[in-house]
């Protein structure tokens, strides 16, 4: 018995997929491709998030000067062939302190994320998926954890345990999760009434097998787009915790800290303030146009 | 033939187990004091309209969910009372077919993968290369050429992903497979390739095949027996001969002639059923089927009619299956 | 009997890029009578429901491209321009749609829906137009129309809910009356109702009947004529018990014997091979040729025109196309 597949091998056709194949489901390459080279303005952010990446990546090897060194005889000098973007108040070159910057602002902004999205997707579908008193326990949890606001809880820690750079890192991640946990949660719920996770049962697997193949590749999408979004919060507050004092502490340089000592010393020089601020601005903004271009492509995914 | 699976007053209510502060629905009564036999090697279709259950029993026979009364006895060995470990391996000897083409099978999952879990999970394979070939067989068997397995399920059609699915069902030689609505979700067209392709598989290697289905006219072909379900309960269960040629029960008279034919000259002299089949969360007393019935009588409503021999091999639910055989179609009001 | 009362001509619906275009309908033409119930038969992919959502111009026009002519009683409804569709919709062709479920609104109780509809064609006090209201669900076999007209969609069964929307298209008294698979996702014991129910629509408002569906035997039950469609193309059109004894098409042929049905001794059900083609993937000849048991080497090459092969019977075949007018005119 041998049954003939369509001529050309291409999209078959049933009562259900009639829609599908008027709008074919790309493959991963595709889905790439898709997020980051649909718009021109995709494309520009897709640039500008990856010399933010090479830039902090190389800092030490394309930083023009040491950006802890200090030089009496320099302070605040206005942008010059030495010093591309001038020098601060204690003679600091200034690009070489946002080039380093953006070491710190490039961890929070995808460190924070990711571990708050394993911390959080752990737990969202243990949750979701053995529902009962586990479900119970472990939703409190998240609730009381997301009732705090994630400055506010930074601010917190730093006043009761110090405010030091891995400190802040770890409460962001603590604070994060929560809102990850919801979304796995939510979506385990989701993926574990469809047919194939009762296959898989009924196929003699073993749950915590069903979990990591059946379930957690199908719940990605939504994840995915959320930690693009939060990569952006991540690198806004990090701006504004540093601006603070909280989290990475002077001398060393973080955008945010860039700015308040440009505050401090603004009628002198406005460089730092500009750059500093031009830098949070430009890669929030191309991490939040990449973040809408990722829910666009999968969103269609999710709301199937 | 012997038998191969005893079910014995089996019953499943779902309670409303949410944790919201809302009021809670009440209970769904979905199967209600079934008890049945299912043989060695025998088809046995059970045929009954949304909300009879028929879906639900199909899950109770795997164990899939727990009963909440009553027992299922595979092949000696109560599978309600195993322990987890144990209900993992007898899973081996019974395989479903799933009602949903399109989600039944993992969609990030290659073909291979799919098919070949059962394998895996019972330890059945022992290499990279024993796997692809058993799936090359079984792919064979269900008649897809065997350069579909690298590929994922959303490049196929229903009926390619329903053949993809039998192949996994059949991948481990069950002893007894249940396919749930099989064809419904797939094209006429379509549908008596797949029938035709489980008639085969259960004749050449000779499981005991459960199939529910909606329509009577699908499982025709098929059955050796069929049961008739109506709210959670077997109204008529008999032989092929019997159900179609000699229904006893109203229901399955009225199953049998409000099923449109594609036979212009068939007259209807049908029965029409009157009002909607009533909600599983509030069954009628008595006799589940009374506040449709053409000919309940009082009894109906205070008395729940067992399911009672008429004949041999035939068993019916209803205070008036001996009065009444089929000429009653001409007597209903 | 006077002139059609819809007359659609060489329909055709496309998507995609212009220079290899998807057509989900290829050159569609049936007609309908008043008071004439026919039925569209096809499985998915047939266009089928396009053909139906184009007769309203429901089909969104980017990204569609639609073109041909949809006479109703004498008028191009392709002419009619967009904003002037609503007073027809409703009024003149009413639709009932397949998912009763997802029809009707969830936040309007059913007495206002059907009020709704009659409101935006007819000029009648409040108090007639209620009246109206419980006389529609009356006839269409609500128990206690009085008492459910604040009722809410999700308290009804889907059998009721098609009713309901039964009475919401038939509200004005239209002419056409198109129910896309009204029963497909209904129990059968309930199907018979709604089936029944549709004959007695036709009788009391003498209006015309396009039934849109894949299952045979609904046809077989409500309709006098038939058209048959297979990946956006009529494969032929006949009355109904002419199609069912005497087809002279091989896919209906198969169709008809591959149905599982109760009365029929085969031991084994007839099956057809292969399955639909996705629209767009045959772009030449007949786009059942890869699954038919009497294709030509013309069938390739060249779609086959529809063919008559009797009173009101025509079939778009090579392999069956009688030689005489086969080699002359296709009529």
């Amino acid at each position: 018995m041998s049954e003939t597949v369509a001529p050309t091998g291409g999209k078959p056709l049933d009562a259900l997929a009639e829609r599908e194949a008027l709008a074919p489901e790309p493959g991963l390459g595709r889905t790439i491709g898709l997020v980051l080279f649909s718009r021109p303005s995709t494309i520009v952010a897709t640039v500008v998030i990856a010399l933010f990446i090479a830039i902090a990546l190389l800092a030490p090897v394309i930083a023009p000067y040491d950006p802890l060194r200090q030089s009496l005889l320099q302070i605040n000098k206005p942008p010059s062939w030495e010093h591309w973007l001038g020098t601060d108040q204690f003679g600091r070159d200034v690009l070489s302190r946002i080039i380093y910057g953006s070491r710190n602002s490039l961890i929070f902004g995808l460190l924070s994320p990711l571990l708050a999205a394993i911390a959080g997707t752990s737990l969202g579908v243990v949750a979701g998926y053995f529902g009962g008193i586990v479900d119970r326990v472990i939703s409190r949890l998240i609730d009381t954890l997301m009732a705090f606001p994630e400055l506010l809880l930074a601010i917190l820690i730093a006043a009761a345990l110090g405010g030091s750079f891995w400190n802040i890192v770890v409460v962001l991640t603590v604070a994060f999760t929560p809102g990850f946990a919801r979304v796995a949660r939510a979506s385990t719920l989701a993926v574990k009434q469809e047919p194939y996770v009762e296959a898989a049962i009924a196929s003699g697997v073993r749950t915590p097998l069903i979990i990591i193949r059946h379930v957690v590749p199908n719940i990605l999408a939504p994840i995915v787009v959320l930690m693009t979004l939060w990569s952006a919060s991540a690198i806004r507050i990090e701006a504004t915790l540093s601006f603070l004092g909280i989290g990475t502490q002077p001398p060393n340089p973080s955008w945010g800290n860039i700015i308040r000592d440009g505050l401090n010393n603004m009628f002198a020089t406005q460089m730092p303030i500009v750059s500093g601020g031009l830098a949070i601005t430009i890669v929030v903004l191309a991490i939040s146009l990449i973040g809408d271009a990722v829910r666009d492509v999968l969103d269609p995914e999710i709301s199937r | 033939m012997s038998v191969l699976i005893e079910v014995e007053g089996l019953g499943k209510t779902f309670a409303d187990s949410s944790l919201s502060l809302s009021p809670k629905r009440p209970p769904v009564r979905a199967v209600d004091d079934v008890s049945f036999s299912v043989m060695r090697g025998e088809t046995l279709a059970v045929v009954g309209e949304s909300g009879c259950g028929k879906s639900t029993l199909g899950r109770l026979l795997l164990n899939l969910i727990p009963p909440t009364e009553g027992r299922v006895v595979f092949d000696g060995v109560d599978i309600t009372r195993l322990p987890k470990g144990e209900m993992r391996r007898m899973r081996q000897r019974m395989q479903m077919v799933f009602q949903d083409p399109f989600g039944s099978l993992s969609p990030r999952r290659s073909v291979s993968n799919t098919i070949a879990e059962p394998l895996v999970s019972f330890g059945l394979v022992r290499s990279r290369t024993e796997r692809r070939e058993r799936v090359a067989e079984l792919l064979a068997q269900v008649g897809l050429p065997s350069a579909f397995m690298d590929r994922k399920p959303r490049q196929f059609s229903g009926g390619q992903r329903q053949r993809i699915g039998i192949a996994r069902a059949i991948s481990v030689d069950p002893a007894f497979v249940v396919a749930d609505e099989p064809v419904s979700a797939l094209d006429v067209s379509i549908q008596a390739q797949i029938i035709n392709l489980m008639q085969d598989l259960q004749e050449s290697k000779g499981f005991s095949f459960l199939f529910i289905a909606h329509d009577l006219a699908v499982v025709r072909h098929i059955a050796d027996r069929v049961a008739v379900m109506y709210l959670g309960r077997i109204v008529e269960l008999g032989t092929k001969a019997q159900v179609y040629g000699a229904p006893h029960h109203p229901y399955t008279e009225a199953l049998l002639s409000s099923a449109p034919q594609p036979d212009p000259d068939r007259r209807s002299d049908r029965i029409i059923l009157s009002g909607d089949v009533p909600s599983p969360t509030r069954i009628p007393s008595g006799c589940p089927f009374r506040t449709r019935c053409p000919i309940a009588q009082p009894i109906c409503t205070e008395e729940r009619p067992p399911l009672a021999e008429a004949s041999a091999g035939h068993s019916v639910a209803c205070h008036f299956a001996e009065a009444f055989p089929i000429t009653r179609r001409r007597s209903a009001a | 009997m006077t002139g059609p009362l819809l007359e659609v001509k060489d329909l055709t619906v496309e998507f995609g890029p212009k220079r290899a275009p998807i057509r989900v309908v290829d050159g569609v033409s049936l007609t309908i009578h008043p008071g004439e119930a026919v039925g569209v038969v096809g499985e998915s992919g047939s266009g089928k429901s396009i053909t139906a959502l184009s007769i309203l111009r429901l089909v969104p026009e980017p990204p569609a491209r639609v073109s041909g002519s949809v006479l109703f009683e004498g008028r191009d409804l392709m002419a009619v321009p967009k904003g002037q569709m609503h007073r027809i919709r409703g009024k003149e062709i009413g639709m009932i749609f397949q998912e009763p479920m997802s029809s009707l609104n969830p936040v309007m109780t059913i007495g206002d829906q059907i009020e709704e509809a009659i409101l935006l064609h007819e000029k009648m006090s409040r108090a007639e137009r209620r009246a109206r209201v419980v006389d529609l669900l009356r006839l269409v076999g609500m128990p206690d129309p009085e008492q459910r007209l604040g009722a809410y969609p999700d308290q009804f069964s889907g059998g009721m809910r098609q009713r309901v929307m039964a009475a919401v298209a038939m509200a004005c008294n239209p002419k056409l009356l198109i129910a896309d698979e009204p029963t497909t996702a209904l129990d059968v014991t309930i199907q018979a109702q709604v089936l029944a129910l549709m004959l007695d629509i036709r009788k009391r408002f003498n209006s015309a009947i396009m039934l849109i569906t894949h299952d045979l035997g609904v046809v077989a039950e409500v309709c006098e004529r038939v058209v048959v469609m297979y990946a956006g193309h009529v494969f032929e059109e006949a009355d109904t018990r002419t199609l069912f004894r005497d087809s002279r098409h091989p896919y209906t042929q198969g169709l008809l014997r591959s149905v599982p049905t109760l009365t029929s001794t085969q031991k084994r059900l007839h099956q057809i091979e292969g399955s639909v083609p996705p629209p767009g993937t045959i772009t030449a000849g007949c786009p059942f040729r890869p699954r038919c048991s009497q294709r030509m080497d013309r069938c390739a090459t060249e779609m086959p025109p529809l063919v008559t092969h009797g009173d009101g019977h025509r079939a778009a075949c090579w392999a069956t196309a009688p030689k005489a007018i086969a080699q002359g005119e296709a009529a």
